[in-house]
């Protein structure tokens, strides 16, 4: 497959999975509202603890945004999985000529990319409701900052989306991933404040280096190179270890007839 | 460019075996090993439209998912224009098309022309005759006018319809439809029927299942019937006709008739083969003998007090046919491919 065909593929794919996200009103409310939410809660809990400094106000919009963020990957890449297959397609895209994990990358960054949405909302509801500055030490290195964390996040959409094309109760795993990541990856208090032992599972992480990045950009002292940086290197990391993981999954798949169990 | 040159067939099934492991039990868990498929052998040649006929759990599925390159076979081998089905599967998914039937295998909360869309991209038809292509296909499942609704608002029909466009999106060389009018009224199987002869009169290979024998007899060139896993008779219509030419049918109209009643028929020597047809109020018994309509007056005093109506004597019909050899090679055969071994 040439390389234009793969990209238009790959496009195609994320319109497509943005456009079956759009339509799901659970999907649309985990987007659009649940980040406000977040947002809202987290505002309060730090004004009443006397955290009202405009950098803070910053630190928790952006934390919260990222929460929705990860929510979104974890409901668009696994959870559209788990609905393929109870809508039977799975077996026809896993059967498709094309290959499967560049359907996979597509439809993990429409989830990804969509996803982002919630920073956005977050930042103008902290604007508009809690007077906070909306400022960036860094606004030349944000976009990059923004690309490193959809890349990264999405390679470990993909990755994690791999054991739903395998397991039909992956929800289970999908669910329990939610709350822990938010916690370890430090989106609402830094991970230096967490115990010792959780720093280095941190450090794996796509939302951390993503949220590194982004807080860096908008309220750091220096520009988050490293962040950005880890960013890439574990997107690489996650994208290798989906292919190889996929490999396995999908002769598992055939072998063991679990696509069309529901 | 495909492998097939010459004679070599469309399709090859050698000894396909498919083994499932399940387990019963919840707390103690005990494994167990069903055999889906027992040992298939057929060949379909270039535009030939065969069928593969048999009952519920006969394993027709299984084999078709084997050959469309979603399962692994047990053992055994396939090739599918000349490519293996287990190695060469991006060439065989290039080339072949599949048609599920039933709900499921659609994108409800999206239109059927996004479907189709979508499916195009996938299966990597060239963008320029994506248009073109969609357009002809809607039109000739009869859907122009209907596409940019969602498909959750389809009939069954009309999503069946959809089914069978997305399969020949690619234009395939071999297409494989799975039971594909089930579920379907008579007029909406009928068009599906006038669908699948106009694609055989195009060139194209149709492997088809279906437990409807009629619409085998109606479609197929040939037919294969499958039970329990194996394949117990192969040859046309008419070739599976020859095999109960002599016997006579007794159609017995029965109101309540018996279990026990039904029992003591079988037990009689002269029945070859018993179906019962439900309706309403009544119980049709399609009994099968070698003995002619001679046997009417016996039948009728083993079914004892049971209340009688109507009883019509026949020649057999390729559904006959059909019951003889699933009655005759279904009851042992099942038990040992269900409960294959108990480890």
């Amino acid at each position: 497959m040439s390389g234009s065909r793969t990209l238009r593929l790959i496009s195609f794919v994320t319109w497509f999975n943005v456009k079956m996200l759009l339509s799901s009103e659970f999907f649309i409310l985990l987007t659009f509202i649940s980040p406000l939410i977040f947002a809202t809660l987290a505002f309060f809990l730090f004004k009443s603890g006397g955290g009202t400094a405009g950098q803070t106000l910053l630190y928790v919009a952006l934390g919260a945004g990222m929460m929705g963020v990860w929510s979104t990957t974890l409901f668009g890449c696994g959870g559209a999985i788990a609905w393929q297959r109870w809508e039977g397609t799975l077996e026809l895209l896993v059967n498709a000529p094309s290959r499967y994990d560049y359907i996979l990358v597509g439809q993990t960054f429409g989830a990804v990319v969509f996803g982002f949405y919630g920073i956005v909302a977050t930042l103008a509801w902290g604007v508009l409701l809690f007077g906070m500055p909306l400022e960036a030490t860094f606004p030349l290195i944000l976009p990059l900052s923004l690309l490193a964390a959809i890349v990264s996040l999405g390679a470990l959409g993909m990755l994690i989306a791999t054991t739903f094309v395998l397991y039909r109760h992956a929800n289970a795993l999908g669910n329990l991933l939610e709350y822990p990541i938010w916690l370890v990856a430090g989106l609402l208090v830094p991970v230096a404040t967490l115990p010792f032992w959780v720093r280095p599972i941190s450090w794996l992480l796509a939302p951390t280096w993503g949220m590194e990045a982004i807080r860096g950009a908008t309220i750091g002292a220096d520009p988050p190179i490293l962040a950005i940086a880890m960013c890439f290197i574990l997107a690489v990391v996650y994208y290798v270890a989906a292919r190889v993981t996929l490999v396995f999954v999908l002769a598992k798949a055939r072998r063991d007839a679990t696509l069309s169990l529901q | 460019m495909s492998a097939v040159a010459g004679d070599v067939p469309a399709i090859e099934a050698i000894d396909l075996v498919r083994t499932y492991q399940t387990h019963t039990g919840v707390l103690r868990r005990r494994p167990m090993t069903v055999e889906a498929v027992r040992g298939i052998s057929f060949d379909v040649r270039p535009g030939e439209l065969f069928g593969l006929l048999g009952p519920n759990g006969a394993g027709k599925t299984t084999t078709i998912k084997m050959l469309i390159t979603l399962l692994l076979p047990t053992s055994g081998s396939a090739t599918v224009m000349g490519y293996d089905v287990v190695r060469d599967t991006t060439a065989v998914r290039q080339r072949i098309g599949y048609v599920f039937g039933g709900d499921r295998g659609l994108y409800d909360r999206v239109s059927g022309v996004d479907n189709l869309r979508y499916f195009a991209e996938l299966y990597g038809v060239e963008p320029s005759e994506q248009k073109q292509r969609i357009g002809a296909l809607l039109e000739l499942v009869g859907l122009t006018g209907r596409e940019n609704e969602k498909v959750e608002g389809y009939s069954r029909g009309m999503r069946q319809r959809l089914h069978i466009a997305r399969g020949l999106l690619h234009d395939p060389e071999v297409i494989f439809m799975d039971e594909p009018s089930i579920g379907l009224d008579p007029v909406g199987a009928r068009e599906l029927r006038q669908t699948v002869r106009s694609l055989v009169d195009a060139g194209k290979t149709v492997l088809l299942t279906t437990h409807y024998m009629f619409e085998a007899d109606a479609l197929c060139d040939r037919i294969a019937v499958i039970n329990a896993g194996r394949i117990v008779a192969l040859g046309t219509g008419a070739d599976l006709k020859d095999a109960i030419a002599e016997r006579t049918i007794v159609e017995i109209e029965t109101f309540g008739v018996t279990d026990e009643a039904v029992e003591r028929l079988r037990g009689d020597a002269d029945v070859s083969a018993i179906n019962i047809e439900e309706r309403d109020q009544s119980q049709i018994l399609l009994v099968q003998s070698d003995r002619g309509a001679h046997i009417t007056q016996r039948l009728l005093s083993l079914l004892g007090d049971t209340r009688v109506g109507k009883v019509v004597a026949r020649e057999p019909t390729l559904e006959d046919a059909y019951v003889h050899l699933i009655a005759t090679t279904g009851d042992d055969e099942a038990r040992s491919a269900r409960a294959a071994s108990v480890q």
